[in-house]
């Protein structure tokens, strides 16, 4: 990943220079968040942050962290449960927002007879299916094709910690997203965890002490944005105190 | 020198900032796109909604004209279809005046406007609220003393200094230096307007989107306004990406 410091503003128009020269002519242009393209060929920002490029992917996007989860389809989430329907579960992603709708059906193994009961206010972890302006966001707990879970589901035990959006977009990008906290913990604790896209991390530890530490230890990486040696004293600290 | 400016900093809010220039202080915070009450849901276009507080006591009909004028301007520079069926909820908190503020004896929404809308626009991009472009805003005072020269964003203190005053605007410019709002008030004629319209647009714009040399800063004190943003943003996203350079 290739991080231009150009800074922009919405608005601004990105000039065809910046953009990334694909190595592979047929790929198509990708826009991520951020941007809009205004027919024919004109490229506009709508938000303040940082434009960022991909050769490889041939893909272009900001880069910001601040504001409301917007939910996208195949992003990975943390989801409430707020009432149970006919057919599927309203589920909360964010606070305030159109409940998401989550089908009995969509989890791995479930028929009539067996879906899963949640009651309200249970967690589960699911990917949105799908996600656009004209409806409210559709999850699911299985992969379509397959018919597996790929660790989605109810998630029992454990507690939920807020992460800003861009700790929860590096944790899910494993190495290039810089944080080794998790790694250094996992090498003398035992424990589980589920990253949610927005803007949650849900722990387990086994008990409630290691469930509080991790779950601390990783929302002070995020807040005093730290780095690897930064990280490495907060692991020795904690397992410290453990 | 530009006005000051805290990004962020309300942890409830999707969005937030708090602005100081001129003795004016102003909290702005943004929460959206968010569920929209039935009512005043729009099939195609987002809701806007501008709540103004202030300094002291509850809301008056001065308040609800500043809401309507805020309303108006950044509903249009907001891309409202692009978030259909959700609300976005400003809410300005103004935290204080400068003292001189109730003896001006002129317009005292016109002086507090232009804040009000920068306020907002700097609030909105700590959201990330999708926007067509950004917005920045002056005030201008003309004295009415003979070949005075307008007064470009004057602190309370010159006005009172300067008064008795002819006429005072309130101009904002978008990005692509297109006039988005004009409140004038006082007695004034076209070749007055047109100068103070020049006058602002040159502060809040950057020159001809070319890069402002050194040579420009000095010779404008004031500095330009979309300069400043710019600068703003700059601090912002170092402080996102700050986890990239720490050790």
């Amino acid at each position: 990943m290739s991080v231009s410091a150009t800074i922009i503003l919405p608005g601004d128009e990105i000039p065809s220079s910046t953009l990334p020269q694909p190595t592979n002519k047929k790929k198509p242009l990708t826009l991520g968040p951020g941007l809009r393209h205004i027919p024919p060929d004109t490229i506009v920002t709508t938000v303040a942050g940082a434009l960022a490029t991909d050769t490889k992917k041939n893909a272009v996007w900001v880069e910001y962290n601040s504001g409301r989860y917007l939910p996208s389809a195949g992003d990975l989430v943390i989801a409430t449960v707020n009432n149970s329907a006919a057919e599927n579960f309203n589920c909360i992603l964010t606070p305030n927002t159109p409940p998401a709708t989550l089908p009995h059906l969509a989890f791995e193994g479930a028929t009539r007879k067996t879906r899963p009961q949640l009651y309200p206010n249970s967690l589960v972890y699911a990917r949105i299916f799908n996600a656009g302006k004209e409806s409210s966001p559709e999850l699911t707990c299985v992969d379509p094709s397959t018919g597996k879970s790929d660790g989605l589901g109810p998630l029992k035990g454990g507690t939920v910690f807020q992460i800003s959006l861009g700790m929860a977009r590096r944790l899910l990008a494993g190495r290039k997203g810089g944080v080794i906290v998790l790694e250094g913990l996992s090498e003398k604790v035992g424990f589980e965890v589920a990253i949610g896209r927005n803007g949650m991390l849900w722990v387990d530890g086994g008990n409630i002490k290691t469930t509080l530490v991790i779950g601390k230890a990783v929302q002070e990486v995020d807040e005093q944005a730290l780095g690897e040696k930064g990280q490495k004293k907060v692991v020795e600290r904690v397992l410290r105190g453990l | 020198m530009g006005p000051e400016v805290v990004l962020s900093h309300l942890h409830r809010a999707d969005g937030s900032a708090t602005y100081t220039h001129n003795g004016y202080c102003v909290i702005g915070s943004v929460n959206g796109p968010i569920e929209v009450l039935r009512k005043d849901e729009q099939p195609e276009e987002a809701t806007v909604e501008v709540n103004v507080r202030p300094a002291a006591g509850v809301g008056s009909p001065k308040e609800r004209h500043l809401e309507t004028l805020l309303h108006n301007t950044l509903r249009s520079i907001i891309l409202t279809r692009s978030i259909p069926r959700t609300l976005v909820q400003i809410t300005l908190q103004i935290r204080s005046l400068p003292e001189e503020d109730s003896v001006l004896g002129v317009n005292t929404s016109l002086t507090l406007l232009p804040h009000l809308l920068n306020t907002s626009l700097l609030a909105l991009l700590s959201a990330s609220i999708p926007l067509s472009t950004i917005l920045t805003s002056v005030l201008i005072a003309i004295p009415s003393s003979k070949n005075a020269i307008p007064l470009l964003s004057p602190t309370a203190k010159d006005l009172l200094r300067a008064k008795p005053l002819r006429s005072l605007h309130v101009f904002a410019f978008s990005g692509d230096r297109k006039l988005l709002l004009n409140e004038s008030y006082g007695s004034f004629g076209y070749e007055e307007w047109d100068d103070a319209c020049e006058m602002a647009e040159e502060v809040c714009c950057k020159e001809g989107g070319v890069e402002l040399s050194e040579g420009m800063e000095v010779e404008g004190q004031q500095g330009n306004l979309e300069e400043w943003l710019r600068q703003v943003v700059k601090r912002k996203v170092e402080r996102e990406q700050r986890w990239r350079t720490a050790d």
